[in-house]
């Protein structure tokens, strides 16, 4: 193994290339749809070794540790460029890489990487959403393939993507977690029907998914028949460990994304009562972004940190309690809405759109089950279906 | 002295063994049912571990670590619920005569507290106790004596070094008293949180010296690092009840199940665990950037003076809660951690003070 570079030495090597690499990229539009400027960027990087430093080198990579794939990450942020840490943020390519056959690696991981492919996630069903075990979307193996049925919901870029993570029922006589197999399902076959969801903000970034005889090669099945619940875990993590990183912004960019700025505006900065709150408020994003860069320094330090699996909890607390505050700033005027009423626009959006992050991944319920229970090892909530086959567990 | 990670972790271990030994729940009832509300030997054991020495240079007999590392020390001492100054005097009188003192305060002062045979405090706010410099009501008089009343005023029992505010024409000054001086009487105070004991300290025309020519900024600067010390005590003080929680909550059954197995508390000590991070993560944060760049620190200590006291409250009420009836009996040490949270709560300024001074840091 060669020689890892010092932090210093890599800083310099990563800023030369991007000063004669980065020329920047057009808009995006739809975050789902990778312009082929964008996919040639990534080629670039992938090839640099930059997308996914901590991978091994015969995967793109450098084998290197966290702190070093930071150090990139920090370059390539200084001149928003795109494309580093996709060993941190890319589902597909990660799950792809721990669990997938070489085979498979060989197949898609570049791809994905540089994001000629992309990956939306089957997991959810009407009937499973936080007990996600309890999917009844069936695979039947046929030969060399599988044959699937059923139906997967709040899957975003559904539409656009050439594959699809699915969580799917290969067995119903064991219990619901051993019956579970993970599959790299291709999208664009007749047996897969996408219907888009209207969600309560009134956008459109879900869809409903209708599979009916869909085929998936064996070769695509992750992590070996009957794993899917262990594989779909370590998916679950790296989704989560995106969502406790930021919050989403408003939608106009009013004066509504700034607390201070709309207290001060709305002649609310000599209310008591709101300086207090807002103090609280504040503090809430400032104290999850001090948890994050301990939580960095705890890795850096070879130590592990309970820290990361508070991420999502607390940022669905900073995003309900900015969006309950800002309402009450705002007053009578968030009876408003629309183009013409963009502040109060965006705290309705808001308020309404935190709960993307208190459900989505896992609701805040379900996460204070897993920090009690992996966390702080306490025992878990009886389950009355844990143990008996899956065919014969009660359902809604 | 800028030490390292490792060494800091070091230190920590041989606090927290020292406190193992001489500090247990049964130790901390001796010395809380005690005159002094303070065990003399052990302090003496913890000065030759460095710990009065914290942050006096080596040249007046101190270790010279830096805010990071008393924030470590305070995280045991709170852990511990050790009785003792090492707030009052080991971080405020000691950070004050290095603020407000000449070089000649420093060599006489700071030895005696580097090596814990001096014991300091300082007198700073009447009785609203809001340790701003308008909360003064100790006055220099025209003849260069001082007159006035001091409320809580930490460990002032057992202090022979007293420091003391007072208003002087043009602001604030630094005083030094004589315990033995003419006109000063000093009143133990009927404490609710019997780990940190509290005096009041009365001046009738008391002789005094005034300590070169610091005025309030002097002060604030050492109530500043006694906050973050405080935060850390907190810290400390909160993860220590956290942890014992958890542990009931694995070993304790009803309903034929660890009760931890129910969400009702399972999701309070996820909650729980979210403010103790964060708290923790507040009060590093504090006392490392008053160590790299004090002029920008006034956000972070702000922010740690609200964030601990009050994750240390909600943790210590939420224990007396979780554990039960058990948890409402004097002999269970919940209520003694609920005590010193609620003490922690109200010295050197309350948390709706410090979320205005964080807001302000804020361009609010």
């Amino acid at each position: 193994m060669t020689e890892l570079p010092s932090t210093e030495q890599l800083r310099a090597e990563v800023r030369q290339w991007l000063a004669t690499h980065w020329t920047g990229l057009p808009k995006t539009v739809d975050p789902w749809v990778s312009s082929p400027e964008r996919v040639a960027w990534l080629e670039q990087a992938v090839d640099a070794g930059y997308a996914a430093p901590t991978y091994p080198p015969q995967w793109f990579g450098r084998g290197y540790p966290a702190e070093l794939a930071t150090v990139i990450a920090q370059e390539f942020s200084a001149v928003k460029a795109p494309g580093a840490r996709q060993d941190k943020y890319s589902i597909p390519a990660n799950t792809v890489l721990k669990f997938g056959s070489d085979e498979l690696k060989t197949a898609v991981l570049h791809d994905f990487l540089t994001e000629r492919a992309r990956a939306c996630l089957l997991y959810s069903e009407p009937g499973a959403g936080s007990d996600l075990a309890a999917v009844r979307t069936t695979a039947v193996r046929d030969g060399s393939q599988w044959v699937i049925n059923g139906q997967k919901v709040w899957t975003s870029g559904a539409q656009t993507s050439q594959y699809a993570l699915l969580i799917a029922r290969t067995d119903w006589d064991v219990p619901k977690h051993k019956g579970l197999s993970f599959f790299l399902i291709p999208m664009r076959q007749p047996g897969i029907e996408v219907r888009p969801l209207v969600q309560i903000t009134g956008e459109s970034h879900f869809n409903e998914v209708f599979i009916t005889d869909a085929v998936v090669p064996h070769a695509n099945l992750i992590g070996g028949e009957g794993n899917g619940w262990r594989v779909l875990q370590t998916a679950l993590a790296y989704e989560r460990s995106i969502m406790g990183d930021s919050g989403r912004s408003s939608r106009n960019k009013s004066k509504a994304d700034s607390l201070v700025e709309l207290a001060r505006e709305h002649g609310r900065l000599d209310d008591a009562a709101v300086r207090q709150d807002l103090a609280k408020v504040l503090a809430l994003r400032e104290l999850n972004k001090l948890n994050n860069a301990r939580a960095k320094a705890d890795a850096g330090q070879g130590t592990s940190s309970s820290i990361m699996s508070l991420g999502k909890l607390a940022m669905s607390g900073i995003l309900h309690n900015e969006a309950r505050l800002k309402t009450e700033i705002l007053g009578a005027e968030a009876l408003l809405a629309g183009a013409d009423n963009p502040e109060a626009d965006d705290v309705n959006f808001l308020s309404l759109n935190a709960f993307f992050t208190s459900i989505g991944g896992g609701t805040d319920q379900i996460q204070r089950n897993i920090i009690g229970e992996r966390v702080l090892g306490l025992a878990k909530e009886l389950e009355v279906d844990r143990d008996i086959p899956f065919r014969q567990a009660r359902r809604s | 002295m800028a030490i390292s990670t490792h060494e800091r972790a070091e230190l920590r271990a041989a606090v927290h063994d020292l406190l193992q030994d001489g500090c247990t729940e049964a130790d901390v009832r001796r010395v809380m049912d005690s005159d002094d509300g303070f065990d003399r030997a052990l302090w003496h054991r913890l000065a030759d571990q460095g710990v009065t020495g914290t942050l006096v240079d080596p040249e007046y007999g101190g270790v010279g670590l830096s805010t990071l590392d008393m924030e470590t020390i305070a995280e045991e001492i709170g852990a511990a619920l050790l009785p003792s100054p090492f707030i009052s005097s080991a971080v405020l009188t000691t950070t004050l005569i290095q603020t407000a003192g000449t070089a000649d305060d420093q060599a006489r002062l700071l030895p005696g507290l580097a090596a814990g045979s001096s014991i300091g405090t300082v007198a700073v706010t009447g009785k609203r106790g809001t340790w701003t410099a308008d909360g003064v009501e100790v006055h220099r008089n025209s003849d260069g004596t001082l007159t006035g009343t001091v409320h809580y005023v930490i460990f002032g029992q057992i202090a022979d070094i007293i420091l003391v505010i007072a208003h002087v024409d043009d602001g604030i000054g630094v005083f030094e008293v004589d315990p033995g001086a003419a006109g000063f009487t000093r009143t133990a105070a009927t404490v609710f949180d019997p780990t940190v004991r509290l005096s009041t300290f009365s001046f009738q025309h008391t002789p005094a010296r005034r300590l070169g020519t610091a005025g309030w900024p002097a002060v604030q600067s050492a109530l500043d690092l006694a906050v973050i010390a405080l935060a850390g005590e907190q810290v400390g003080g909160a993860r220590r009840i956290f942890d014992i929680t958890v542990e009931y909550l694995k070993t304790r059954i009803q309903f034929g199940r660890p009760i931890g197995s129910f969400q009702a508390l399972k999701h309070m000590a996820a909650d729980l665990l979210l403010e103790v991070e964060s708290a923790t993560s507040a009060a590093q944060h504090a006392a490392s950037v008053i160590a790299e760049s004090p002029e920008t620190a006034d956000g972070a200590i702000a922010l740690a003076g609200f964030t601990c006291a009050e994750a240390y409250l909600s943790t210590a009420m939420s224990a007396v809660q979780m554990h039960g009836g058990i948890a409402f009996t004097w002999e269970h040490p919940a209520h003694l951690y609920l005590r010193r949270a609620r003490s922690g709560l109200q010295l050197f300024g309350c948390p709706a003070a410090y979320r205005e001074r964080y807001l302000v840091s804020k361009g609010a």
